[in-house]
Order: structure tokens, then sequence, then C-alpha cells
């Protein structure tokens, strides 16, 4: 949550206290934390009336909802007030602007939202200086996930290496980032009102107590939990519905899900390195077993670089950063002493939590959530592997509960029921159209429908296919395009199909409707959006219009994807 | 329960445009392996029937996946003759696009299973390369023409044989749907479609045809909506006897339908003449046949219907020309000559026994990859028996034991003499998983209850007698159960109506003995009757004539 030196200093600091003192230093600190941040005046430019840009880089709508808010107050104040996502931020009026504020997200391992990636990439290339820039950072993030609001910190700390100005201290925000927010950039407006140029505002940490309330928990009891495909298929794609009280969602929205490690492994793991399982411990503010711990808590599958790192330290050995997990590293680098371990346990981090689109309808499957999940299988060593998740949840029966939350995905929505979609779901990405057609055909939304889908095998891996066809022939289905390798070698890809069908879809789109994309990155999500481009290259007649036709879609709001 | 309404199948038969319905359009349907509704009934007449694995109905439908369905191809093979090189085409094309399975049915041709959609004009085109097609091998129009098959019955059976594939050919619909669907052929603008036989409403129901060459009826003439018996005097084909009426199927609680073997009703003398008659028989049948009500609509209720001599005046009428008197004819066997033998020209042939048609590689014996290795020798032709075995024919002396090696190699001769007579006449139909209609299984069930009762002949050493039994899984009859020794036919999972009393040599049919048997039922039954036989038969008396006499 803090950055490396600051924490240390706390640390330290604190450590003269005693607990009633430390207590009262914590309602000291909250209590500051609710005050308006003090500002200290500096030296006068004069300037008056300034120009300020708000960039968003989003995945899921957070920053943009925060960005948009922050706008509309700049402006009441009469800031003149330009707000944009950075994927449209023309990058060559960075060193122009004045007053620069970022509303940013952290995505996978601590990457930038693939809207924000130009950007990111841009400022990295430090092919120039940035000086008269004022700048202001918000980011965006989970507790949750080991890299706290990592692309944030990068943004802030490069822009100020590019010789830019901080007016407001870097401000991480967990998932209830809404005051922590509001806070943070009143304290922005105030600089910018007062005539003198303005010096940092100190950012608040995130506040422990606000977590939990920021992350609702629900307990799902597996009503469904089924494989999709058919014998003969090299595939596993299990649908498993999920029942609990008090969920509200909507059609587009994702769950997250955090695996356990499989006891028996944290067994086998224990015994080799000889520690008694039961010992208490205190990890990230955490005191339980250490197995309960290693069970439950703490990533032990696949490693990140900084706990591979970490281990090589304190076992003394050159070790080569790369995917593996701690078995193995305990197995090619014994500890010299037990004791050792539990330094090891210190370097790792929390079980990161895992993404699955809701494949049900709030208004046609009585409120239940349902997921598509392909199990991940990969080979280490020749060693055939599952994922972490897919194989924590490819173990559950039904009648068994499963621990997730809901992850709203703003910007994946169903648009008005008149309006048309089409949308693209190769695999699992199939899992919110699911929603979608089964939302529509429950409210009786009268907007027409096409589904594009590809699998390996029509037989075997068409997933859903009655339900498909009950709504095709009731016509709530309007279209269907699909894609199966079939076992030959030249079958017609989904991005042939697209582009074979580029005129119909094109007319689609000229006619208002809404386009989607969900699925794997690679390969197909790439294939898939320049399939697109070129259609809409061939469609209006230049490779520049082309890419003028897809820009406005997003603009518009007309174009949404999820890709992972 | 005949009402005059046509039944539906008519209706589509007479509006699908030359059989072409909306074919292309299901063959575009994505989002599902079946072709339209109306098609459904119209790709048979291209040879083809829609089917799906019932043993996986269940299971696909939880996981939300639509029936497996698939297609059945049956080819358009008259006499069963086919080339080697034809054959290796089929082994490809099985292995390529079907189950990989070759089953020789109970008409001399050949079926793939397991085709889906998409690979039907592949399949369909690869055949055609070799000159094979499926043209009217099902759908109410004249099906393969069956013929007897040992080219060493007779001196004349080449000229005999050589009918099957004339009266296939003129009483071919003469619609190009086929090639334009399948093949992807260009309309041919001047092509004239006009069918003067079928008309656009085709016949009333399925039509067959099978030829015979007394003594042996392997061929089963008499089942057949017509049947051909050659006349030989002196050495000569001199014409053929007129059969009409045969048709086995029946209904389980359907009184009207019944099992019907034809009646010869007259001769006609040279080539012309039988044609002229044959291709009359199906006008009257498409003229007075039952067009409301399917389950009567077979050429016997027909003639049933208008009495025989009735049948007769409309046919001499119709031929513009008299019948003469049967000529006299006896069948003694109805067997498949197992082993080697050589015809009057010095050919050899080597029949095979290919248990209930199904050729694939059996742990034992690799035949897929046996017959296979024999057909690229180029050095014999392929004939497919009634009885679904195989006739490695036109092998010439000096290649024989080129052959003979491969079939030692595969161990194929040593299987065939271990084989018990029993199971040598025996046949079963396909039934499950594909069939739509089984009530039980047969070819998947037949080869062991078989090896159950071996034990049973042994014991009351009837092991040498050549009974013939059939199995199938409904009363359909198409492993023709009714003309059996004994008979077997399903009526439920694992139940079967046991039917005794058929004759050797096919003139007569058997009788319902006892209903809806169970395994243990049958086999003790057939110990009753198997005792009793051994022990009070008359001299040379056959299973089945004993059983007429002293028990039915
Ligand atoms: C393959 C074969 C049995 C075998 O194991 O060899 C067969 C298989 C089927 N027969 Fe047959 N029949 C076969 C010879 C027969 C025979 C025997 C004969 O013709 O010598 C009969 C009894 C004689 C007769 O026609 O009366 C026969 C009487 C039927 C019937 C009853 C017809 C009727 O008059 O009611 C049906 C059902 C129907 O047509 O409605 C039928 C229908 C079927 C179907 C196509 C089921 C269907 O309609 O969907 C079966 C396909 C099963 C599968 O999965 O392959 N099959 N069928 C035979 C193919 C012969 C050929 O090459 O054309
Ligand atoms: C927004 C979003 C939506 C998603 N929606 C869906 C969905 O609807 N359906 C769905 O099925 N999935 C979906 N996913 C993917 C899903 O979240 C998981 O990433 C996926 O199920 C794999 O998780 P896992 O824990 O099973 O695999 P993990 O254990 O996380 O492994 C993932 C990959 O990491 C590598 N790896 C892991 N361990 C090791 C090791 N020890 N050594 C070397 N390499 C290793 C492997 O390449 C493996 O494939 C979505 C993801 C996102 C981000
Ligand atoms: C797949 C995935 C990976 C994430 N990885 C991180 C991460 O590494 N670090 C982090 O702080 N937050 C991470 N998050 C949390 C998001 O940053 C958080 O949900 C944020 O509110 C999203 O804002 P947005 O809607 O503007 O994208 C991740 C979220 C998802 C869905
Ligand atoms: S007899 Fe019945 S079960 Fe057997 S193949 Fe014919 S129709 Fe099917």
């Amino acid at each position: 949550m803090l950055a490396e030196p600051k924490l240390k200093i706390l640390a330290e600091f604190i450590s003269q206290f005693n607990k009633e003192e430390l207590i009262w230093v914590n309602g000291y600190l909250s209590g500051l934390v609710s005050e308006p941040l003090k500002v200290t005046p500096a030296i006068s430019n004069g300037a008056n009336g300034k120009k300020i840009t708000i960039a968003y880089g989003t995945e899921t709508g957070n920053s943009k909802k925060l960005a948009t808010d922050f706008a509309s107050k700049a402006k009441k104040s009469g800031i003149q007030t330009k707000l944009v996502s950075l994927d449209q931020y023309k990058l060559t009026e960075l060193p122009k602007e004045e007053y620069f504020i970022t509303v940013i997200s952290t995505q996978g391992d601590g990457e930038p939202p693939v809207a924000a990636q130009k950007f990111y990439d841009h400022i990295h290339n430090n092919g120039f200086k940035l000086p008269q820039l004022k700048y202001g950072v918000l980011a965006l993030g989970d507790t949750a996930y080991p890299m706290f609001c990592k692309t944030g910190e990068d943004v802030d700390k490069q822009l100020q290496y590019l010789g830019g100005q901080r007016i407001a201290d870097l401000q991480k925000c967990d998932l209830d980032y809404e005051s922590t927010a509001e806070q943070w950039f009143s304290t922005v407006i105030q600089q910018l009102q007062t005539v003198k140029t303005p010096t940092p505002v100190i950012a608040a940490p995130p506040a422990e107590t606000k977590k939990l309330a920021g992350k609702l928990y629900y307990d799902g009891i597996i009503q469904t939990h089924i494989n999709l495909t058919a014998n003969g298929s090299s595939k596993k794609i299990y649908h498993i519905e999920l029942a609990a009280d008090g969920m509200e969602f909507f059609s587009g929205d994702s769950i997250g899900i955090v695996p356990e490690n499989d006891s028996l492994l944290v067994d086998q793991l224990l015994q080799l390195v000889s520690v008694d399982g039961n010992k208490t411990i205190t990890w990230k503010n955490e005191t339980a077993s250490i197995r309960e711990l290693l069970v439950s808590k703490i990533n032990i599958s696949y490693l990140l670089e900084k706990s591979v790192k970490h281990y090589a330290a304190i076992c003394g050995h050159e070790i080569a950063v790369g995917k593996t997990d701690l078995l193995s590293l305990l197995k090619q680098y014994p500890l010299s002493k037990p004791a050792l371990f539990e330094q090891v346990v210190e370097g790792l981090t929390q079980i990161v939590p895992r993404i699955y689109n809701i494949s049900s309808s709030p208004a046609a499957h009585n409120g239940e959530v349902h997921i598509t999940m392909l199990r991940d299988v990969f080979t280490i060593n020749e060693q055939e592997q599952t994922g972490l998740c897919t194989q924590f949840l490819e173990n559950k029966k039904e009648g068994d509960t499963v621990r997730f939350f809901i992850q709203t995905n703003k910007r994946f929505r169903l648009p008005a029921p008149e309006k048309d979609i089409i949308m693209i779901g190769p695999g699992t990405g199939i899992a919110p159209f699911r929603s979608f057609v089964a939302e529509r055909d429950s409210t009786g939304a009268v907007g027409k429908n096409w589904l594009f889908f590809s699998e390996n095998q029509f037989t075997t891996d068409f997933l859903y296919q009655t339900e498909w066809q009950s709504w095709f022939e009731t016509d709530t289905l309007t279209k269907v395009s699909l894609s199966f390798k079939n076992g030959s070698e030249h079958t017609v890809s989904l991005a042939d199909k697209i582009v074979t069908q580029g005129k119909e879809l094109f007319e689609w789109l000229e006619q208002g409707a809404y386009l989607y994309l969900c699925g794997e990155k690679e390969p197909t999500g790439k294939a898939i959006e320049d399939a697109l481009l070129k259609v809409f290259q061939t469609q209006t007649g230049s490779e520049a219009s082309g890419i003028d036709y897809f820009e406005n879609l997003k603009k518009q709001n007309r174009y949404a994807k999820d890709l992972y | 329960m005949s009402n005059n309404k046509p039944s539906p199948i008519e209706k589509i038969k007479t509006s699908s445009k030359g059989l072409r319905g909306s074919l292309q359009e299901s063959l575009q349907d994505e989002i599902t392996g079946a072709v339209r509704e109306q098609d459904h009934a119209l790709i048979k007449f291209h040879g083809m029937y829609e089917q799906d694995d019932r043993d996986v109905r269940e299971e696909r439908a939880a996981k939300k996946l639509d029936k497996l369905y698939s297609f059945m191809i049956r080819l358009r093979i008259p006499g069963g003759y086919m080339r080697a090189d034809q054959w290796v085409a089929a082994h490809h094309i099985a292995g390529n696009y079907s189950t990989g399975v070759i089953k020789i049915t109970t008409r001399q041709t050949i079926q793939l299973h397991g085709i889906l959609k998409h690979q039907i004009k592949p399949t369909l085109k690869d055949f055609n390369a070799v000159h094979l097609d499926s043209i009217a091998a099902c759908g109410d129009v004249n099906r393969n023409v069956a013929c007897t098959s040992h080219p060493s019955e007779s001196p004349i059976h080449e000229e005999v044989h050589a009918y099957a594939d004339k009266i296939s050919r003129l009483l071919l619909p003469k619609t190009r749907a086929f090639y334009e669907i399948w093949l992807d052929d260009e309309k041919i603008a001047e092509y004239d479609e006009t069918d003067p036989l079928y008309q656009d409403r085709y016949l009333p129901r399925k039509f067959k045809i099978g030829i015979a060459i007394p003594p042996n009826n392997d061929v089963d003439v008499l089942t057949n909506d017509l049947g051909l018996i050659a006349i030989i005097e002196k050495g000569k084909l001199i014409g053929f006897n007129i059969a009409v009426g045969g048709g086995l199927s029946t209904t389980h609680g359907n009184p009207d339908t019944y099992a019907r073997l034809a009646t010869v009703i007259g001769f006609t003398a040279g080539e012309e003449k039988t044609l002229k008659a044959v291709y009359e028989v199906l006008t009257i049948q498409r003229d007075f046949g039952n067009r409301s009500d399917r389950k009567l609509a077979r050429i016997k209720y027909t003639l049933d219907k208008m009495g025989v001599d009735a049948f007769r005046k409309e046919l001499e009428q119709r031929c513009g020309f008299e019948l003469e008197d049967a000529k006299p004819y006896r069948f003694t066997e109805r067997i498949d000559r197992y082993g080697w033998l050589a015809d009057d020209k010095g050919n050899w042939h080597y029949t095979l026994f290919v248990e209930n048609g199904r050729i694939t590689d059996e742990a034992d014996v690799p035949l897929k990859t046996a017959l296979l290795e024999l057909a690229e020798t180029g050095k014999l032709i392929f004939r497919f028996t009634s009885n679904q075995n195989l006739i490695l024919s036109e092998i010439h002396p000096e290649d024989k034991s080129l052959i003979e090696k491969i079939l030692q190699r595969y161990g194929i001769i040593k299987r065939d003499e271990a084989i018990s007579a029993l199971r040598k006449n025996a046949i079963s139909c396909v039934a499950l998983p594909t069939c739509p209609l089984a009530l039980a299984e047969a070819q998947r069930y037949l080869p062991s209850l078989i090896s159950k009762m071996e034990p049973l002949l042994k014991k009351h050493s009837l092991e040498e007698e050549n009974i013939i039994m059939r199995m199938t899984g409904c009363p359909n009859g198409c492993a023709r159960p009714y003309a059996a020794e004994i008979g077997l036919v399903g009526t439920g999972p694992g139940r079967y109506n046991l039917h005794l009393g058929g004759d050797r040599e096919g003139t007569r049919l058997n009788t319902k003995y006892r209903e809806q048997l169970d395994e243990e039922a049958i086999l003790t039954e057939l110990d009753k009757v198997f005792n009793q036989y051994n022990v009070s038969r008359s001299q040379h008396e056959s299973f089945g004539d004993y059983m007429q006499r002293a028990i039915l």
C-alpha cells in the first residue's frame, strides 16, 4: 500500500510505540484522513482561469466514471476542462498540457488497461521532456492483487522523471475508491483555485477499515456443475451455476473467485521443508496457522518474479526468474534449515482472484450466477498441469460452496432494447452473450441479435447449442455465424467469417448496431479486431477512413470488448 | 384405417421440384447438424438417412448439445458387384468421413454411417470419382436390385446378373438433383426431367426387385416386391418367372400388416418383354398403391386388394402382351458357398464370412486392412451377398496363390474354417445405435447369443446343421427374420419374439412361436425344441420343416 521507503520509515517510527499508543495514533491518523488535506502555499505565477485535462485509462469503467465526475465538478468550479479516454488521447498534446490529471487502473499482473497501453508505452520511451507539465495521478486498484495500483505508480513516477511537477501526490484507491477519490480531487480543485502554484497534496493511504465494504463476497452454492463438451472433445469447458442471496449484477458483469491451493500439495510442501503446519504466524495482517494460510491465502502455484528473487536471496542461489511454482523451487534449491521457510513465506504474494464472465441473465435465471469455464491446461517440462482456479473449481461438486465477488463491468452493457447487437464470442467468450440473449429474450427486447462463435469441433464443442437453437427458432437470435475446425486444416476461421460477411455486418452497424467482442486475447481476439478493421476499410473505401470508423464506434461506446 | 387423405410424404414429393426441396438451404444451416423437416424425407431418395446416435441422447441433452446427427449413406450397387479400385476408394472414404466401418447390407450393397452434414458432399464426390453413387438407394423408388451372387451357380450367371444393372438403370428417377446438389454440377438447361415412370409423385412406397438363379435362393427372391426367377433350358436363359407381392414388414399390434412371400404370376420370354413387364409392374403400383397409409402401401397390399388375376390382367394390358404360364423351377437351398470355388470358366472365387456384414479391423482378424491389401492387388472383384458376406471374385488361376497367401497371412482362412454352421448362416440387421426404429439390439447382440447357442447345438449334436437364424431389432424385418428357420424379432430392450418353422430354401414363412422372450427364455425354449428335433426328426428333415410338421 505504501511505497517501500515510506513503509520503512513508518515501521521504524511506530516500532517505538506500545499497543495503547498505537491505537491512539491510529485514531489520530484516521482523524487526519477525514479532514480536508492541508495545502502549503508557494510562489505565484499569477496564472488564472486554468486549463485542465482529465485523462482516464479504464478496463471495466470505474476510472471513466470517476474521471467524468471530476470533469463535471471541475467545470462547475469554473475550470476549463477537457475529458478524454487515454486511447483517444493525442500523445503529441502531452508537452503542451498545463494541468494533467490521470485516472488509471491496473490490470493483469500489474499491467495497464488495454486502452492505456499506448499512452503508457509512450511516456516510458522517454524520448522527450515535459518541463511545464503539472500533473496528478489517481490510481485504481485492488489490494487483493500483489501489485496494488502498479500502473498508477509507474505513470506517476515516470511523469515526474520526464520533468513533470506533481500538483497532488499519487492517490491509490482500493475497490472502495469513491470517497478517497472524491477527497483527493476536491483538494486538487482547491489547489487550482488558489492563485499560487500548488505544492503537492498529500495522499491518504487506502483506509483498511473500509476495504471490506469495497468488495462484497458471496457464498455461492453450486446448483449445477457440468462439462459442456461431449466425448471426444480435446477440451473441458464447465458450466457452473451458483446461487447466493442478495446478489446484484447486470448482464455483462463478471465474478471474481479466489481459488485455494490443493491441501495435499501444501502438506507435501510442509513435509519437504519439515515445518509444522499448525504453527500460527501473521502474514499480511492475517494471523492463522501456516497450513491454513498456505491453503487459502498464499500464492504458491505461479510465483511472481519478486517472490523468486526473494527466494534466491534467502537460499543464496542464482535463480533464473521464470515461470515456476514454490514446490519446484524448494525441490531444486533446498533450504538449509526449516526456519528459513517463514522468511520465504514473507516474500510470497496473495492468491489473486480469477475473473469469469457471468453467462446467466438476472431476468432469465432467477438471480443465479452462471459461469462458463475452460479448464486451463498447460505443460511444464513435459508434465501436463491444470491452472489453479480451474482445477479448484473442477474439483467442486454440486452442493459445495464457492466464495466470489461481483466484478462490475460498466463498459460491457446491453444497449437500449430496440438497438441491434453483434456479439463476437469465440470459445468461452460466448459466456456474456448467453447472458445478453437470455436477458433480451425474457425482457422481450425487440433489437436484432447476431452471434459469432468458434470452437474446435461442431459435434462436441458447440457451447449451449440447444439454447441458441431455441432462441433462433423463436427469432430472438436473428443470425448465427459459426466456425469450427472439425479437425481439418482448411476451415474458415471466425476472422475470415467476419470478413466474408463484412458487408452485412457493416450494414447492421450503419443502422446503429452495437458491437461486442469477448474471449481470449491470444490468438483469436487480436485476429478478430484486425478482421473488423479490414471490414471497415473495405466498406468505407480507404485505410484511413476504416480506422476512423473504428475509432468512432469506440467514441460512441458502440464497441465494447472484454478480452483476457 | 386408411382414410383417403394423402400421407404428408406425398405432398413433400410432389412439391419437391424434382427431389430438390430445400436441401441446398439445409446444407447452409450452421446451427444444426440436421436437415430441414421436409428434406428429412427427400434426402432418402438421394440414398441417405438422417440418423442420430441414440446411445448419447440423454448425455448430450444434459450438456445442452443437440442430438448427434449424422447421415448413413447407402450405395447403389446392382447385384452387389464392385471393382477392386472402387473398394479401395470406399475404404479410404469410410476412413475419412464415416465411422470407418463398412457395412454390407442384406441387399448386396454397402453403407457408411456417421457422416456429418458438412461431409456429405466430399463423400459423394469421392464416390463419384470412381463411378459409384447412392441414387435411389432409399426412398419411394426402386431400390438396389439384388441378384444371385456366386458366378459358379450357373454358366449363364453373367448373363442373368447383367439384368440387375439394366433394371436398376431402367428404373432410375430422371431428375438431375443428385448431381446438382451433391456434385455441384451445372443445371443443364436443355435436359428434360419429365419422368414418365415416377412422374412427380414417385411410388407410394419403397420398391424392391430381386433376381434368383435356381436352385440357390440366396437372394430370398420371394421376399421382394418383384422377384425374377431365371428359367434355364438346355443351358440357355429363356426368360423369367415373374413373382409379385413379396414384403416382410409387419407392425406390432397392427393386424392389417403382414409378411408375405411373392406370388409367381407368370413367365416372360426374352429381355425386351421381361423389362417391359418389370416396368409396368411399377406403374401399376404407382397408380393403385395406397398413398394415404404408408403402413399399407407396399405392393403386397396392392396385389391382395386387386387380386392376383386382376393384377395379371392389368399388367398384360399395360404390357400389350400376355404373360405365359409360369415355368417349373425348384429352390433347394439358400446359402453362401464359403471358401474356394471355381466357375465353369475356370476363374476362382473365395467366399468370406463377414459377421453381420460389418467390415472393420477386429482384434482377431484385421479384416478391413486385409481387404484393402487384397483390393490393391487389382486381381479380383468384390461381390456382396444377400447374407451380408463377401465373395472375392474373378480370380484367375495364376493369381489364386497370391490371394491365398494374403488370406492365410491375415488368418482369414483359418478363422472361416473355425466358424460354426449356425454363425455362417445367421444374419442380423443394424438396429442400435443408429437405427431410429430399433426396439432392441441386433447386430451388436447376435454374435454373443450365437456363442451361447453353439453349446446347445453341440449338446444335441446338431452343430453341423445349416440352420438359418436371423435377428432384427424391430418388426420391419430388415434381416428377413420371417423367412428364417429361427427368427428373432425385437419387441423391446432385451426382448424378442421367437419365430420358428420357416423352410431352408425360403419358400415358406415361419410362425410366431413365443413372445417377448429374454435371453434366458430364448435359450431354454431353443434347448427344448433342439432336443425334440434331434430325437424325433425324420431323415434329412430340416429343422424348419420339422418344427412346421411336429410342433406348430
Ligand atoms: C441396412 C439394412 C439392414 C442390414 O443390416 O443389412 C436395412 C436397414 C434399415 N432399414 Fe430396412 N434394411 C435393409 C433391408 C431390409 C429388408 C430386407 C430386404 O429388402 O431383403 C427389409 C424387409 C423386406 C421388405 O422390404 O419388406 C427391410 C424393411 C424395412 C422397413 C419396412 C418396410 C415396410 O414395408 O414397412 C423399414 C421401415 C420403413 O421403410 O418405413 C426399413 C428401414 C430401414 C432403416 C433405413 C431405418 C429407417 O428407416 O430409418 C434401417 C437403417 C439402419 C441403419 O442404421 O443402417 N427397412 N429392410 C438393409 C439394407 C438393404 C439395402 O441395401 O437396401
Ligand atoms: C476479464 C476476464 C474475464 C475472464 N472470463 C473468463 C471466462 O468467462 N471463462 C474462462 O474460462 N476464463 C475466463 N477468464 C480467464 C480466467 O480468469 C483465468 O485466467 C483462467 O481460468 C485461468 O486461471 P487458472 O487459475 O486456472 O490458471 P492459472 O493458475 O492462473 O494459470 C494461468 C496460466 O499461467 C501459467 N502458469 C500457471 N502456473 C504456472 C507454473 N507453475 N509454471 C509455469 N506457468 C504457469 C500457465 O500458462 C497458465 O495457463 C477471464 C479473465 C479475465 C481477466
Ligand atoms: C483481471 C484483473 C486483474 C487485475 N489486476 C490488478 C493488479 O494487478 N493490481 C491492482 O491493484 N488491481 C488489479 N485489478 C483491480 C482493478 O484495477 C480494479 O477492479 C479497478 O477498479 C478497475 O478499474 P477500471 O474499471 O477503471 O478498469 C485487476 C482487476 C482485474 C479484473
Ligand atoms: S429391422 Fe428395424 S431395427 Fe433393424 S434395421 Fe430394420 S428398421 Fe432398424
